[in-house]
């Protein structure tokens, strides 16, 4: 299908949008209530990731560092460092959680966080994410596996009515919450582990709050274990699933590479419906479907007119290129940030490991532009159109509620696309 | 001999005027109650703005993937803009084991290849300092085969503080480029200006006058900076601290190696601005250019007067909370001041002790001076009923929750508030954020609410 190239083949990343691990495990923190995520290392990660989350979301971000320094960092097993945080963060404000995950630093000296974590009298899940190895997308699935083996308790009987959602780290606020109500329509009860969808979705809470407000309970983290079903979206949520099953073998398993497009979106309700047995869905699916179908013959005129250039994370470069692929768009360059084994089943006809470098090396291949922020400057130089999606967004407000899933968030990308690539031809006759 | 810094004599600044009574570094961090960025960020923010250097960060993703293209310091450098790209050798686990050296050496290349800047930045980070690859040897050897500069930046983020990592950026600069290179031509009027990064073109809003008085900026560290001007710095008249004094140790090193004095001073606001240009002329200790300052401040005032008349009314009876770092504790203030703002409260938890002295001075005696300021400034805001918060952008929010306005005066600001004219950006921006009637209305309850 496509031609994949796995490999990075320079010493060194030119203009980045890969983004580290322990990012993403603080992220999937967040989606905690109450919690703190906790990151080990020098203070500096964490002070990059509070300002990167915080301008991104336009929200308070509640985060903690161990601020390792140059004589603990070659002395101390971590020890210290990680008792006396979990020491100071108490006495300001009281988490139901505390979310240790680390850096390069501690792991490269080899602290032993499961061994501190056992001694630290406090709810605390750990998590080894050292940014020397995978990404974003990999921190937030690896913080999302040790929460369930390190919080769900086992259980042998299940619940039919009760429903975990797994989603990936690219997925919005809003993105969660739609395909929550979705699947809630059908009468199940729903819980998403982690859930940006009420902790991060930019509402206006009482108080300015020290710790994240909204999210999933750490209750209902421990009880997860009698859930009937539990649906993934991405491929990088695969291994929590399969930690959730260990937990009870009862518990069914339906994977979704990604929930974009008429395809995915049909086969969730297929799926909903062969579970509950009902005969049709809800009349506002049935309503959003059909405007899909409309948005997708609408858009096909300027989309299938357009080459593409596709940067994000692997599980939302999956997701989107579908999209488009379905209505004539031609992904002509998809660069993912990390390797994985989703690029082979990617619908574009260049993939690669790579950074923003290489997309300006490529610029004859494409017209138009969807990635983060960085792209801005990249579309501009080279004259492309551009749809911000991804990590981070900063120049734009309104991030946490932009949604492109299901039926009624996928006719909306497509427009959103369409419009922007007729206003780039617009500009490109006009200059 | 070991070409790195050595941390303990930073730390132990003999020019800094508590340094007798302090043991330990200023801002040392506290596990699980810190805020604020490391040594690394601290060195970058002292030499990113080289638009026409490669600052390249030896290190994994997080260093640099989530702070490139984030500082709007502006330049007029016709070269592509360095300054707005990111370049790492994103280490993986294979260089962690068996070294990044190798990776480093061709990442160097490839930058000469491909981008051909005046010099690169080497910036060693926690892993990569760790693991020990050795930067002075690789950069020694990169810049023998490439013939530029290539300077190793030993500032890992577990040295320390921003602030330290700042001085550590100085210190690469003063070992490495200042007085490798002659001007061209002299006058008795050369200033370097240090620690202006020219954030938001702060800088553009006063280097006009200087222009106007014949006072030639000779480098800068580093705001809209050149790697071959930084390199003649040496032969300057003068040393203009424009910022806090994290390159307070470049400046006395200056002074004992090449007898440049120095002087400490801010732009923000007008008292200060027309200081500012006092001490510069006084210290360059010429009668005539000094009767030439005096003349222009007295224009300058007089053109800004006449242009904030019609703010007065607006700032009449309003009172502000200011919670930002370094001399921008007091040099903000008095900008407020200017506008007629009463300043009720200050953050001097990242400041050094004369900039707490200088704050104490501008708040007068019923100013709070705030030690843990994201404690206490909401509790502030509520006692003293102020009006306005202006702090960093991770602030926002107090002030949105409090429904007050709000002003970014820190990194992240989208205009300058420098100079004479940056201070009617400043009152224009606070004057619409005061006027601005979505406070009230977010606060409208819901007509289900009782």
């Amino acid at each position: 299908m496509a031609e994949v190239i796995h490999k990075r083949v320079k010493p060194l990343q030119v203009n980045p949008f890969k983004l580290s691990q322990p990012m993403g495990a603080t992220l999937a923190f967040m989606g905690v209530d109450n919690c703190m995520p906790l990151m080990h290392g020098a203070q500096g990660c964490t002070s990059l990731t509070k300002v990167f989350f915080t301008r991104h979301f336009c929200e308070p971000i509640a985060i903690q560092t161990t601020a390792v320094t140059d004589a603990l960092a070659v002395l101390d097993g971590g020890d210290y460092s990680i008792v006396e945080s979990v020491k100071n963060i108490c006495k300001k404000v009281t988490p139901s959680l505390i979310g240790l995950h680390t850096t390069g630093l501690p792991e490269t000296k080899g602290d032993d966080i499961a061994g501190v974590a056992k001694k630290v009298d406090f709810p605390l899940v750990y998590v080894n994410t050292p940014d020397y190895e995978g990404g974003f997308e990999s921190g937030w699935a690896l913080t999302c596996k040790a929460m369930i083996e390190q919080l769900v308790a086992p259980a042998t009987r299940v619940n039919d009515n009760k429903l975990v959602l797994l989603p990936h780290v690219s997925l919005q606020p809003i993105e969660v919450e739609k395909i929550k109500d979705f699947i809630e329509s059908f009468g199940f009860n729903v819980l998403a582990l982690p859930d940006l969808s009420s902790s991060l979705d930019g509402h206006l809470g009482e108080k300015q709050a020290a710790l994240s407000s909204g999210g999933i309970a750490v209750e209902e983290i421990k009880a997860l274990g009698d859930a009937g079903l539990v649906i993934s979206v991405g491929d990088s949520m695969q291994a929590s699933a399969g930690a959730l099953q260990k937990k009870n073998p009862l518990m069914r398993h339906q994977h979704f590479s990604h929930l974009q497009g008429l395809e995915a979106t049909d086969a969730l309700a297929e799926l909903l419906l062969a579970e509950t047995g009902f005969s049709g869905p809800p009349l506002m699916l049935a309503r959003w479907r059909q405007r899909l179908q409309d948005a997708m013959l609408d858009s096909h005129f300027s989309l299938g007119q357009t080459r593409f250039l596709v940067v994000a994370e692997p599980d939302q470069i999956a997701a989107i290129c579908q999209a488009l692929y379905d209505v004539g768009g031609k992904v002509t360059v998809a660069i993912s940030s990390v390797d994985s084994p989703q690029l082979e089943k990617i619908r574009a006809k260049k993939v690669l490991v790579g950074d923003l470098e290489d997309a300006e090396q490529l610029a004859a291949d494409y017209d138009l532009i969807i990635g983060n922020f960085h792209c801005e400057a990249l579309a501009h130089r080279l004259h492309k159109g551009l749809v911000l999606r991804g990590f981070p967004n900063w120049e734009q407000v309104g991030n946490p509620l932009k949604n492109d899933l299901l039926y009624e968030g996928g006719a909306y990308f497509l427009f959103e696309c369409a419009n922007a690539a007729t206003l780039m031809r617009a500009h490109l006759a006009a200059s | 001999m070991s070409q790195k810094p050595k941390i303990k004599d930073l730390l132990n600044e003999s020019a800094c005027a508590h340094n007798k009574t302090k043991k330990v570094a200023c801002n040392a961090p506290t596990p699980g109650a810190t805020t604020g960025g490391c040594a690394f960020e601290g060195a970058q923010i002292s030499l990113f703005p080289y638009a026409d250097a490669a600052h390249l960060v030896h290190g994994p993703m997080t260093c640099i993937g989530s702070s490139w293209e984030t500082r709007a310091t502006q330049t007029d450098w016709p070269g592509r803009d360095l300054t707005q790209m990111g370049f790492t050798t994103d280490i993986n686990l294979n260089d962690v084991v068996f070294s990044g050296e190798e990776k480093l050496r061709d990442a160097i290349d490839y930058i000469m290849a491909n981008y051909a800047p005046q010099a690169v930045f080497v910036y060693s980070t926690c892993v990569t300092a760790m693991i020990g690859d050795d930067l002075d040897l690789i950069c020694k050897q990169a810049a023998e085969k490439h013939g530029v500069p290539m300077v190793p930046v030993h500032a890992p983020g577990f040295v320390g503080s921003k602030n330290l990592g700042s001085r550590l950026g100085g210190e690469a600069a003063l070992r490495h480029l200042i007085g490798t290179r002659e001007p061209e031509t002299t006058t008795p009027f050369d200033i370097n200006l240090i620690g202006e990064y020219n954030v938001t073109g702060d800088m553009w809003q006063y280097a006009h006058l200087l222009d106007e008085l014949g006072i030639r900026v000779l480098a800068t560290l580093s705001g809209n900076g050149r790697i071959a001007d930084i390199r003649c710095a040496h032969r300057a008249k003068l040393n203009v601290i424009v910022c806090a004094k994290s390159l307070i140790s470049l400046t006395r090193k200056m002074q004992e190696q090449y007898g440049i004095l120095s002087i400490s001073l801010s732009f923000y606001g007008k008292r200060d601005t027309s200081n500012g240009l006092l001490a510069i002329a006084t210290a360059l200790g010429d009668a005539d250019l000094l009767k030439r300052t005096k003349q222009l401040i007295v224009r300058e005032e007089a053109l800004l007067d006449e242009k904030l008349k019609p703010y007065r009314r607006v700032f009449a009876g309003k009172k502000a909370v200011l919670n930002t770092g370094g001399n921008k504790t007091w040099s903000i203030a008095a900008a407020l001041q200017d506008l007629g703002i009463e300043v009720v409260a200050t953050a001097v938890k990242k400041a050094t002790e004369d900039d707490r002295e200088k704050a104490r001075q501008v708040l007068g005696e019923d100013g709070v001076l705030m030690m843990n300021p994201g404690a206490e400034q909401a509790r502030l805001i509520d006692e003293r009923g102020a009006h306005l918060l202006l702090a960093g952008g991770r602030s926002l929010y107090t002030a949105i929750k409090k429904g007050i306005a709000f002003a970014d005066v820190n990194q992240e600001k989208k205009k300058s508030y420098g100079g004479y004219s940056g201070l009617l950006n400043l009152a224009e921006d606070l004057k619409n954020s005061l006027e601005n009637p979505v406070f009230k209305l977010v606060a409208r309850r819901a007509p289900w609410q009782k």
